[in-house]
């Protein structure tokens, strides 16, 4: 019965059930800890954590690369365990750090890889020249990958997953080693390959990014799933909604230095703060007393580093 | 065989040879100059050609066919391209064979250059031609699942660990044995021109041009001995070989 459900459809692109896997090597190394995750179809769902935070591992798992040691996941419902044939005609899978082979093309990626999704070679052809035209390479398609800058090299291997035509992308860490410029043309290109209907699960450790592309994200840490929903409803996790940055003496305001809705980053502080009236109180005081101030919305990274922090504090 | 497979290994095959062939043609030249480097010294030093020549021919596809998987897991590390086509529709016996495929194209111009060298000076006749083909194709095929088999146990060997090891295996097997020697130098120890699929080959193709005399049952030992050598081979790497991690 359960099976049949997934089989039809419907909402779930991506199911993950208590999925945990340990590596066993020379020292054992518990990489993924009850994961359940479910991601809907036509969103852009990010995994957001620290390095080691296991990520890619659930990633691996989820795309047929790496066996899991227990639990369940299914892709568009198949499972990843028993029908990895079936997962891997859905998926396109863009891995961690992956370099472009210097003497390859962009368009020797897109075209040879759709080719080898069983595409005729005129529909290779056509596939290759539309992602290499969304991702904004098309006129350096015959340059050697060598000659390419970063950002470029980056967009060649997401033309090659974005030619496979495929329902799901994964995509490990895409924008890692790119330049602020370089990265938000990228980011520009996953929220498109959403706007198409294309789901796509995305791996970063950069808060900005996940704040800014996610439709719904989850906050891993030490292998466990700690937090997921909207960006706006992880925010609502932490109690203080805003932040006051004041750059001088804390105390010259009143408020103590050790209380735990501070913390210190060199020479400024940060207030964090349940009300507005109240944070914008204190910006007042300060540029009263010479100070500099200012306030702001908490961020997801503010949120973030309490989650994590809070979870770490309780082990 | 599936079609999707063949037209896979045919595409992988592309993919791994004809892009470094159009921008590094020198590529070819220097392996090539590998197998033609004992050539030099055997013509300075007066020793019959024609051995060496069929030697070169058995060495070139030997070394591309033992390195090229074994290289590819080192490479692999940076450019992810079998693990990306991992999570793709693509059986893994198209990327085995596509890999060794592609190393062969690479290495095809000097392998032509000595096959059509041993033909002028009588290393080959055109009626041995084909029977040196299938050895050809056989030898390479057993280097191949050899270079397949090693690869499984060195996913986790550093980078300098899987190169040098590969080198020193293609020496071992293209070098030692009797391949570019005539193996009666080896006196009573001929016999262990047999053991190694490279010195085996050479030996028979040696047979065929009739540079080599032998009995029916001795051609008959040879053949067997390839060709199990092969079968083992290819069973082991079907049964030890990894396509999705554990």
């Amino acid at each position: 019965m359960f099976g049949c459900k997934r089989r039809l459809g419907l909402i779930e692109a991506v199911e993950s059930v208590n999925l945990s896997k340990v590596y066993r090597n020379k020292e054992t190394v518990e990489a993924l800890k009850d994961v359940t995750i479910s991601i809907r179809k036509g969103e852009l769902f990010t995994l957001l954590g620290p390095n080691g935070a296991g990520k890619t591992t659930f990633l691996r798992i989820i795309s047929t690369q790496l066996l899991p040691t227990k639990g369940e996941a299914y892709v568009l419902g198949y499972d990843v365990l028993t029908q990895p044939k079936e997962v891997r005609e859905h998926i396109a899978v863009v891995p961690q750090d992956v370099a472009t082979y210097g003497n390859f093309t962009p368009w020797d990626y897109s075209y040879y890889f759709a080719m080898l999704r069983g595409m005729s070679k005129y529909e290779a052809k056509e596939s290759a020249e539309k992602a290499l035209k969304a991702v904004e390479i098309w006129n350096l398609r015959h340059r050697a990958c060598e000659t390419l800058s970063g950002g470029e090299k980056k967009r060649a291997i997401i033309a090659l997953a974005l030619a496979s035509n495929a329902d799901i992308f994964m995509l490990d860490e895409p924008t890692s080693g790119l330049d602020a410029v370089a990265r938000r043309s990228v980011w520009a290109v996953l929220r498109e390959m959403v706007e198409q209907g294309k789901t796509i699960l995305l791996t970063t450790h950069i808060m900005e990014e996940a704040e800014m592309v996610s439709d719904r994200l989850a906050i891993m840490n030490n292998g466990k799933v700690i937090a997921e929903g909207t960006p706006e409803q992880i925010k609502r996790l932490a109690r203080e909604r805003f932040r006051v940055v004041v750059e001088g003496s804390l105390s010259s305001l009143g408020i103590p230095e050790d209380s735990s809705r501070v913390t210190k980053f060199g020479s400024k502080w940060i207030v964090y703060l349940e009300d507005e009236e109240e944070a914008l109180e204190i910006v007042r005081a300060a540029l009263k007393k010479g100070l500099k101030a200012e306030t702001a919305p908490v961020t997801l990274e503010d949120v973030f580093v309490k989650v994590v922090g809070d979870k770490q504090s309780e082990h | 065989m599936n079609i999707k497979i063949a037209r896979d290994i045919l595409i992988i095959a592309t993919i791994k040879s004809i892009p470094d062939l159009k921008r590094q043609p020198l590529l070819s030249l220097i392996l090539g100059l590998v197998g033609a480097l004992p050539l030099f010294f055997m013509t300075i030093f007066g020793a019959q050609i024609s051995h060496g020549l069929i030697g070169a021919m058995v060495g070139s596809v030997s070394f591309s066919g033992l390195l090229a998987p074994i290289q590819d897991i080192a490479g692999d590390r940076y450019l992810k391209i079998r693990e990306m086509l991992v999570a793709m529709p693509v059986h893994p016996f198209s990327y085995a064979i596509g890999l060794s495929l592609a190393s062969l194209i690479i290495s095809s111009p000097a392998l032509l250059v000595f096959v059509v060298l041993a033909l002028w000076l009588g290393a080959l006749t055109p009626s041995s031609l084909l029977w040196s083909v299938i050895i050809l194709i056989l030898c390479w095929g057993t280097l191949s699942s050899l270079g397949f088999i090693i690869s499984t146990y060195l996913q986790k060997a550093s980078l300098s660990t899987v190169n040098n090891l590969a080198t020193l295996l293609g020496f071992a097997l293209t070098f030692l044995p009797p391949v570019y020697y005539p193996e009666e130098i080896l006196g009573n120890l001929s016999w262990m021109a047999l053991l190694f699929p490279t010195s085996n080959a050479v030996g028979l193709i040696r047979i065929y041009s009739g540079l080599l005399g032998a009995s029916v049952t001795m051609i008959s030992v040879r053949w067997l001995i390839l060709l199990a050598t092969m079968t083992v081979c290819g069973a082991a790497t079907l049964t030890k070989a990894r396509w999705r991690e554990t």
